[in-house]
């Protein structure tokens, strides 16, 4: 599994630094390259993930470095599907360093294995804790992307307003307004739901461990009010109350909370 | 072996002059340049901002002397403007400058606009003419073909041709970075005029889909949308077009605001449906047609004239610091095509060492061969003697010529040997052997006739390019 964890990282990689390449030279067949770069590293990625639970002494999903691992993984694949349909090459760069990140750090967990608890092998896949780290990586994975096209669409915005181009790396040629608005309505469509069925498979988790929906810590309390936070940004993009410059700083601004709520939050306590 | 150059461009010269040199047919003009005797190749460009005449000759003040020549009396035709000396209206660049000039004008790094597409496909052009008409041999092939390879390593390593500098391609990529496709918007054209008729000439290159022609006399607008397409419009139904339309280009007299912040924030407002929809209006009017407020809306981007001039100096300018980048390209081939060229000069310089020691050792074969009366086998064996002295002791020097021809100095080098080995006085140095046949001397003496007055030259090693390079 380490080797394909490993393989990954180094195409996620290689990825990354070809598609800033292909995107300042301007150089098309890097490009091109680099997306079949990412396309790979998610297979090898997508491999690590299969071989996990053949094996012994398997780590648990709910281990915040496979958690992170799943994002990541699925944040390519998001975006995979979405470069299939949209010309979103400047979301390369980022996606394959978040790619990167999240197969080395699953690397880093998978070879510390022996110092944690360790989870039956046949409850990888099938447990209710394994099935809220799957849907709610998954939504924050969604809502990431959309987040990442609302950033995007900020600074495009500024350059069209201040009538200059944007000047250093941001200058990466970007997709039109258009195209980020409409990723972002996209994968708000998809990231809402799978983050409530996340938080509500969690709230089972907890149930059947404890007999109780809510226990009052602070990762619940705050992902709670980052789910509610993001039913009021639904609320307000569908109920026509929002633009597309406001639906964009509202994912980003509700995307960094979210990322607090889980990992930081988490990481403070 | 020398490239020489002469040509008047929009630096030089302004349009009056160089519309008078321009050529629509350089077919016949290159056989007559080719046909003078100091002129081996040549090729002729002739474009609205500048007319060139690039030529490989083996004589630089006779090409220098015929070129100004054949600008004055063919291109011009003997009518010089008044006052001006053709000196003056014209630039005259010879061998490392020319072979870079010729680089940077097919690079458009010496474009009035500089990255410009077209004068790629223009020197092109050219060369194809030369070549038709035979007037392109086997040195000014390869500068062209350095030239195209040059620019495409231009093109693609540096963003000399990236950003849009005409006024019309800055609107088009604005709205390319705001709209996913052009093809499936609506374009709403207020007025009627000859702008308007340009910008609908333009969106049919672009590929805007459906297109409203709003104008205070509807007849004009039927006529503009009969011969275009799309439909026409009175001033009135501005705010029930605006709700359908994703471009607005304005440009219609009169002093009073057509589009008011108001009106574009209302009709804004209606037509957003969950979904953003931007709205990109140009407006090209003086005085202008929409209340400069209108671009603090939130999706509403508007550029006037001097915005869209804005951004195309600016890109101007970024073409300019790329220019920088181009130019170390340039640099860069110039000097591998010159090394080309000093190893090219290198092969008549060889051949003529080899020839001289081959001769003075046929020379003095002869003479103790005679002295001492050897037989066949004798003599055989003293022939394969003294040619392997020979070959042994040439063989470093003509390695190291051959390899140091690629340097900076290659030129200079040949010139020392042909003068450390007399290459140039054959027959003096046969003079100085005291038996030498007849054969010997019909030998050095084709030698000289082969290497000409200048030590450069030689037209027939063209063949011999590849094999020296």
């Amino acid at each position: 599994m380490i080797v394909f964890q490993h393989m990954a990282a180094a195409l996620y990689l290689a990825a990354g630094v070809g598609a800033i390449l292909g995107l300042v030279l301007p150089a098309p067949k890097v490009l091109h390259g680099a997306r079949w770069g990412l396309a790979l590293g998610a297979l090898a990625q997508g491999a690590a993930f299969g071989t996990l639970h053949r094996l012994e002494a398997a780590p648990a999903l709910t281990d915040l470095g496979q958690a992170i691992g799943i994002m990541g993984w699925l944040g390519v694949l998001f975006t995979l599907a979405l470069l299939s349909r949209f010309r979103l090459s400047g979301f390369v760069p980022p996606l394959a360093f978040v790619g990167f990140l999240s197969a080395f750090g699953a690397t880093l967990s998978s070879s510390n294995v022996s110092s944690r608890p360790l989870a039956p092998s046949a409850d990888v896949f099938g447990s209710i804790p394994h099935a809220h780290v799957l849907l709610a990586s998954a939504g924050i994975a969604a809502l990431g992307i959309a987040a990442l096209a609302g950033f995007f669409f900020l600074l495009e915005h500024r350059s069209l307003k201040t009538r200059r181009r944007v000047s250093g790396w941001l200058s990466l040629p970007l997709p039109s307004l258009e195209t980020l608005d409409r990723v972002n309505r996209l994968t708000l469509i998809l990231g809402f739901p799978l983050l409530t069925l996340g938080v509500l498979t969690g709230s089972l988790w907890l149930y059947s461990s404890s007999g109780l929906l809510f226990s009052g810590s602070l990762h619940e309390a705050w992902t709670i009010i980052a789910w509610m936070i993001y039913m009021g940004l639904v609320a307000l993009r569908f109920g026509r109350h929002q633009g597309a410059r406001q639906a964009a700083a509202s994912a980003v601004a509700g995307f960094s909370f979210l990322v607090f709520a889980v990992v930081g939050v988490g990481l403070v306590t | 072996m020398k490239i020489l150059l002469l040509g008047m461009n929009h630096r030089t010269a302004p349009v009056e002059v160089r519309e008078r040199f321009a050529v629509a047919e350089s077919g016949p003009l290159l056989r007559k340049l080719i046909d003078r005797p100091e002129i081996e190749e040549a090729v002729l460009l002739s474009t609205c901002n500048r007319v060139e005449v690039v030529v490989m000759t083996n004589n630089l003040d006779a090409a220098q002397h015929a070129l100004m020549e054949f600008f004055s009396r063919e291109l011009a035709e003997g009518a010089l403007p008044a006052g001006k000396a053709l000196s003056q209206l014209t630039y005259l660049r010879h061998g490392r400058e020319a072979i870079e000039h010729v680089f940077r004008v097919a690079s458009a790094i010496d474009s009035m606009v500089v990255g410009e597409p077209q004068i790629l496909g223009q020197v092109k052009d050219a060369y194809r003419d030369a070549t038709e008409v035979g007037a392109c041999g086997a040195v000014l092939s390869r500068l062209y073909q350095r030239a195209f390879a040059t620019a495409k390593r231009v093109k693609n390593e540096t963003g000399i041709a990236e950003r849009p500098v005409s006024v019309a391609r800055v609107a088009v990529d604005l709205a390319k970075q705001i709209f996913e496709s052009l093809e499936e918007k609506s374009a709403l054209l207020i007025g009627a005029g000859e702008m308007i008729e340009a910008a609908l000439v333009a969106l049919d290159d672009h590929g805007l889909g459906h297109r409203r022609i709003a104008n205070r006399t509807a007849a004009h607008a039927e006529e503009l949308a009969r011969r275009f397409g799309g439909s026409a419009h009175g001033l009135d139904e501005l705010d029930d077009l605006l709700l359908e339309t994703d471009v607005v280009l304005s440009c219609v007299g009169g002093d009073q605001v057509v589009l008011t912040r108001e009106r574009v924030e209302a009709a804004l407002a209606s037509r957003q449906r969950g979904r953003s929809r931007p709205l990109f209006l140009i407006d090209i009017g003086v005085p202008r047609n929409i209340d400069p407020a209108v671009h603090e809306l939130d999706s509403a981007y508007l550029y006037d004239l001097d915005d869209l001039q804005g951004v195309a100096v600016a890109n101007v300018e970024e073409r300019r610091r790329e220019s920088e980048r181009a130019q170390r390209i340039v640099i860069e081939e110039r000097e591998h095509f010159d090394g080309w060229l000093v190893a090219l000069q290198a092969v008549p310089t060889i051949r003529d060492l080899r020839q001289r020691a081959e001769g003075i050792r046929q020379a003095e074969v002869e003479r103790y061969a005679g002295r001492i009366g050897l037989d066949a086998n004798q003599r055989e064996a003293l022939e394969k003697l003294t040619r392997g002295i020979v070959n042994k002791v040439m063989h470093a020097p003509i390695s190291r010529l051959r390899d140091e021809t690629d340097r900076e100095m290659g030129l200079a080098r040949l010139e020392e040997v042909r003068h450390l080995f007399a290459l140039d006085d054959m027959t003096a140095d046969a003079a100085e052997v005291d038996v030498e046949t007849d054969s010997l001397r019909a030998t050095a003496k084709r030698g000289v006739t082969k290497s000409g007055s200048d030590s450069d030259s030689d037209g027939d090693h063209a063949g011999d390019l590849e094999t020296s390079s």
